[in-house]
């Protein structure tokens, strides 16, 4: 199908009849080149969708203030190549249909040059695939999922991940306890859908290869009905667990410690990072998942020496005033600072097909805040590929020891070793503008 | 759009009298051509006739007839009376009904001839799926018009539904006979139609309610009471599925595999919304946005959750009396069940994305696996259905499978959640089309680099998406969603006088100038006409027929 939008496909078709007879005797090579969507000599126009309101806004609405500020302090500093850069919200709820509405308003009404930041597995499944953004070579940047479903650059030709991959996750994660907890009886609890599914991948023989005394899969939102988490602790209990692995969503998480405490169940705990991101965590959930083990791409929020921490914090506090820099923050920060690179990379000619080419061949060199590495290529839109460990503190930050020295791991989405990161990020650059 | 209360609409839930009496067209009175026979009134005279297979027509010509006549196929209608029930009608018709209408909406006629464009019609000698008769009946007629009113230039082909069908159909057989067509919700070629109809009869029946007959009616009469007797047990599904909504409960009627589903702790919804999906069937209706939930904490939840299920309990209820008709009416024209489902594996008729977007509502992987498990071929607790051999045979060389190529310029209309032509059929065809154009622009560009002159080929398919609102689920105070009835781009056949006019003047414009108008001026009309789009991103999957 031809991929432009309604109006600008009509607007040229009434170019085309108005000027039908000089065009047939044209030469072919003499049409000139067209001016990208969202693109102009002064302005850079980005657009994102995600819950900002609803049950699953907690910590995720905190993305889109952080981008902006980002933006703004670039801005201010004189943009990329001349160009501002905006970011039109908008909140789908995390509801798929809505996310298919918002995200055809954005390419159609609000003319964006790219999607960037979107959030969740079923909603960008749903874009893919209604709004067909590959075939209209329309890029969406550095989506929030782990879902290794998007790595299949074939299937999502203009699509890329930043978060690590679930089965990447679940790799590192079997290393952690089997190296922690040897001889222990571990359990998990994950969600039985595409998330979970990621898990059992990277937990299988040719995985990660970790056996569980009980798994017990939730349906997703079954969480948070009456009686149903209970159920889960009381198999747990019955199955003498010791070690509890939940590979779940943040409601999940508070709903199982809920149900947990209940029934004296106080196994060690380890959390996934989805479930377990402070960020989105209801609050209520903090004085139960302290001292539990959780897993982290980026710096902890609370690190006292990190440089690029420290210059987020700095210029959300400038730019983003009165809004709290918890981990999301600093992840819709560093993913603006990640989008500035790429759009200087895609140059002075900036296109959607320079931009997606940008990252292509520079995206694994872009500064930023990330403790492993971006694994952008031709070959590859999968964003970070591992994760260190931690310890949830008593006011519910993630930290990896008291001096802040990290240990990551890497691995793949395939059956790839998990091993110890010798990755060096590259220093923030001055005032934390990209070169 | 009007708004009813939920609670006390059983909503559109129609009853079976009304349901069939929605269907009723036309009786095969067979007689020799005659006609046309002229009052000669000004301004503008009526003419009748019977074509040679029997059909009624009718003609209206105005006095400044220009040269320009429309030819109007009409939609699906039962092709067997029911005593007591009700009596085939072979009527005329000559545009698109408006509500309550018959014959075609005496506005959009008036406006046709105001115009000085003539309007003709027949109401084709045989109903049910006649799409071969009626080609040939519009043929022959085209022919009786043009000897009769030989200024005649043009003839614009226009039809919904079943005439939607014809139309397209006619237009690939016979584009020397017209000069452009007009293509509203369409059904989609016999196979693909089929497959949607029974893979839901079947698909209900299996989980639900197994007593039910589906195939092998006895003929005549007593076949007709077996076919009602099956539509009063999918309505009672339906209403025991609505009641259960909530709580999951499972029709008393289930099969065992229902049963051992139920006791799996897997809700009726769940299931109900798994039929939808593997048939095709849009989980958004007139009611269900699947966006908007009632207020509070059920706001996210209850539009991943129930709603799908509301929507698609909706959908099946406004595709079911076509369904059962059509199903019953081929197996009297094959003379036996020319469907066969032996070898379908079900599991992949789920696509990757139905499997992820609505994964909450299907109460997760492990229950999607368990509802398609027992859809296995192997089990006894599910049969198949075993097609005729000689019906499947007669269907096969005696059937027209419309191709969906476009030979003509054509404008098409259609809801983007019909519940009984899904979206997707227009979908396919704007999809091939856009594959030939395709390659009709690589060959212009080729033939440029040797003649150093560029002539673009002309865009022959403009597709007309009617949209429904950005969300429109209504709650009442205590949170219980209230029915819609007739929200913009659900529906059957759910167009506006002023959406049907800016289609039929798409078609003559294009008659007369021999392209599509894709002007300024046309987005505008098409604006004007609210609730309509032309839009070739949003992707609508095609029918599960073809395996895509």
């Amino acid at each position: 199908m031809i991929r432009t939008t309604r109006r600008k496909f009509l607007v040229a078709s009434a170019v085309m009849a108005a000027t039908a007879l000089s065009l047939s005797v044209m030469p072919a090579q003499a049409l000139s080149p067209r001016s990208e969507v969202g693109v102009t000599s002064t302005a850079i126009k980005l657009g994102i969708t995600l819950p900002m309101g609803g049950s699953a806004r907690y910590g995720y609405n905190q993305l889109p203030g952080a981008m902006k500020a980002y933006f703004d302090y670039v801005n201010a500093n004189g943009g990329v190549n001349g160009r501002k850069i905006s970011l039109v919200v908008k909140d789908d709820g995390y509801l798929p249909k809505q996310a298919i509405q918002n995200t055809q308003d954005l390419i159609a009404k609000d003319k964006v040059l790219a999607v960037i930041g979107a959030l969740g597995t079923a909603n960008n499944k749903a874009v893919a695939s209604a709004v067909n953004l590959g075939r209209r070579g329309i890029p969406s940047l550095f989506i929030n999922t782990g879902f290794s479903g998007f790595n299949d650059r074939k299937a999502y030709p203009t699509s890329s991940t930043i978060l690590p991959s679930y089965i990447m996750e679940a790799k590192l994660m079997s290393k952690f306890l089997k190296e922690t907890y040897p001889g222990k009886k571990v359990c998990m609890l994950y969600q039985d859908d595409d998330f979970g599914d990621d898990a059992l991948v990277g937990f299988d023989k040719s995985h990660g290869n970790m056996d569980f005394a009980v798994k017990v899969a939730y349906p997703s939102l079954s969480q948070g009905v009456a009686g149903v988490p209970d159920s889960w602790i009381t198999k747990f209990k019955a199955g003498g667990c010791e070690v509890q692995v939940v590979f779940g969503v943040a409601s999940a998480t508070l709903y199982t410690v809920l149900a947990a405490a209940k029934a004296q169940y106080a196994p060690k705990w380890v959390l996934g990072s989805v479930g377990a991101d402070i960020g989105s965590i209801n609050p209520a959930t903090v004085p139960y998942i302290i001292g539990a083990t959780s897993m982290s791409f980026m710096p902890s929020v609370v690190d006292p020496k990190d440089e690029y921490v420290a210059k987020f914090k700095e210029i959300n506090t400038t730019y983003n005033a009165g809004a709290k820099f918890n981990s999301w923050a600093l992840i819709g920060m560093n993913t603006a600072f990640v989008a500035v690179q790429a759009l200087k990379a895609a140059g002075k000619d900036l296109t959607r097909a320079s931009l997606l080419a940008a990252i292509d061949n520079n995206g694994s060199k872009f500064a930023n805040a990330g403790l492993v590495p971006l694994n952008y290529s031709k070959t590859s839109n999968v964003g970070f590929n591992g994760y260190w460990f931690g310890t949830f503190n008593k006011t519910g930050d993630l930290v990896p020891n008291d001096t802040f020295t990290y240990t990551p791991y890497t691995t793949d989405s395939g059956t790839g070793d998990v091993v110890k990161s010798t990755y060096v990020r590259p220093a923030m650059p001055a005032k934390g503008l990209p070169n | 759009m009007r708004i009813t209360s939920f609670k006390s609409r059983a909503f559109a839930l129609v009853s079976t009298t009304a349901l069939l009496a929605t269907l009723v067209v036309a009786a095969p009175a067979h007689a020799a051509a005659t006609g046309p026979t002229c009052d000669g009134a000004t301004p503008v005279q009526t003419c009748t006739g019977t074509t040679s297979d029997g059909a009624a027509y009718k003609m209206m010509v105005p006095a400044t007839f220009a040269g320009v006549v429309t030819i109007w196929s009409h939609g699906f209608g039962g092709n067997t009376t029911i005593p007591g029930v009700f009596a085939v009608d072979s009527s005329a018709q000559l545009a698109p009904n408006g509500p309550g209408q018959n014959g075609g909406s005496p506005d959009l006629i008036k406006y046709l001839t105001d115009k000085g464009v003539a309007v003709m019609g027949s109401g084709f000698s045989t109903q049910g799926w006649n799409l071969d008769e009626a080609v040939k009946t519009n043929a022959e007629l085209i022919g009786i018009f043009k000897a009769k009113f030989t200024t005649t230039t043009k003839v614009v082909a226009w039809g919904y539904s079943m005439g939607g069908g014809i139309t397209q159909a006619f237009a690939e057989q016979h584009p020397e006979l017209i000069s452009s067509a007009a293509v509203m919700n369409p059904v989609d070629a016999w196979g693909s139609q089929s497959k949607y109809f029974i893979d839901l009869l079947w698909l209900m029946k299996t989980w639900f309610d197994p007593s039910i007959k589906l195939t092998g009616y006895a003929a005549g009469a007593a076949g007709d009471m077996q076919m009602l007797g099956d539509l009063q047990k999918y309505t009672a599904i339906l209403t025991a599925l609505k009641a259960g909504v909530a709580s999951g409960a499972w029709p008393t009627t289930s099969s065992a595999s229902g049963k051992t589903l139920q006791a799996g702790g897997i809700p009726s919804r769940s299931a109900l919304l798994m039929i939808g999906r593997l048939a095709g069937i849009s989980a958004q209706s007139s009611s269900f946005d699947g966006i908007v939930g009632p207020p509070g904490a059920a706001a996210t939840a209850w539009p991943l959750a129930y709603a799908p299920a509301l929507a698609t309990l909706e959908n099946i209820a406004g595709v079911l009396g076509y369904s059962l008709l059509g199903a019953r009416d081929m197996q009297n024209k094959m003379g036996g069940t020319s469907f066969d489902n032996q070898k379908t594996d079900y599991s992949k008729q789920l696509s990757d994305e139905d499997r992820t977007v609505y994964n909450a509502a299907f109460s997760g992987n492990t229950a999607i696996a368990g509802m398609l498990q027992t859809l296995s071929p192997l089990n006894p607790d599910a049969p198949r259905i075993k097609g005729d051999a000689a019906a499947l045979a007669k269907s096969a060389s005696t059937m027209y499978e419309s191709t969906g190529k476009i030979k003509v310029p054509t404008v098409m209309m259609i809801g983007q959640h019909d519940p009984v032509e899904p979206a997707g059929i227009v979908q396919r065809i704007s999809d091939l089309y856009e594959e030939d154009f395709a390659a009709a622009k690589a060959a212009a560009k080729k033939a440029a680099q040797k003649s150093g002159a560029y002539s673009a080929p002309a865009r022959k398919l403009q597709v007309l998406w009617s949209v429904t609102p950005k969300s429109w689920s209504k709650f009442d105070a205590d949170g219980a969603p209230i029915s819609i009835v007739g929200t913009p781009g659900t529906g059957h056949t759910n167009f506006t006088m002023a959406q049907y006019k800016v289609v039929i003047d798409t078609a003559i414009e294009a008659a007369i100038t021999g392209n599509l108008p894709w002007t300024g001026a046309q987005l505008s009309k098409v604006t004007k006409a609210k609730g309509l789009k032309i839009d070739r991103d949003t992707l609508y999957p095609w029918m599960k027929y073809y395996n895509k």
